[in-house]
């Protein structure tokens, strides 16, 4: 029967070990770098534990809980809904702050970039989700 | 939705564990079910209603603000 019920599709509980795995690595990567001991250009270790980080906490948030019932559902669902509410207020009053306290009324191009495309997405997932309900 | 699981969990001598284990969910959903914080799936309810023994009628009802 929950065949026919919407549902996300998450990663086994398993991918959780790897996601701290790669979280741990990123966080070691800086650290190792900061202490002197890699040889390797910064903006290399920035990008690549940025990367490292971001791919990490994807995993976390997609890999099933170890026990994934209907409220971890729903709770899941409510989390996303306000991470993407809080990321538009954010943009928002991170211009305002900056306007505040230096001056500048410079918009984050690339946040507002990612929100727009993540607000396409939402549109064009919510609308084909109802209509092929 | 008023509910009388908690009820009828101590008419079976059932933890919320064991019979969170019973159906496949949580503890703290059975918590959450119990204090009236979250209305389960029909699924989930017919799930309650076997474990226990009665009809899903007897185990929750519609209170006045429903």
């Amino acid at each position: 029967m929950e065949r026919n019920q919407l549902h996300l599709r998450l990663l086994p509980t398993n991918f959780k070990k790897i996601g701290y795995g790669i979280l741990v690595l990123s966080v070691l990567f800086v650290f190792l770098f900061k202490l002197n001991l890699l040889k390797v250009d910064q903006e290399i270790v920035w990008v690549i534990s940025k990367i490292g980080i971001l791919i990490s906490l994807l995993i976390l948030a997609i890999t099933r809980n170890k026990i994934e019932d209907e409220l971890t559902f729903r709770i899941r669902v409510q989390a996303i809904g306000r991470s993407f509410i809080f990321g538009v207020l954010y943009v928002i009053f991170n211009l305002l702050l900056k306007l505040q306290f230096s001056e500048h009324f410079v918009l984050d191009d690339s946040a507002v970039g990612i929100l727009l495309l993540m607000f396409i997405f939402y549109f064009i997932t919510f609308h084909s989700i109802l209509y092929n309900r | 939705m008023i509910n009388t699981i908690k009820i009828q969990r101590a008419i079976k001598d059932l933890t919320q564990e064991a019979l969170a284990d019973k159906i496949g969910v949580s503890r703290q959903t059975i918590n959450s079910i119990e204090n009236n914080r979250y209305i389960p799936s029909t699924v989930l309810a017919l799930k309650l209603s076997k474990v226990f023994g009665i009809s899903v009628n007897e185990i929750f009802e519609l209170d006045d603000e429903d």
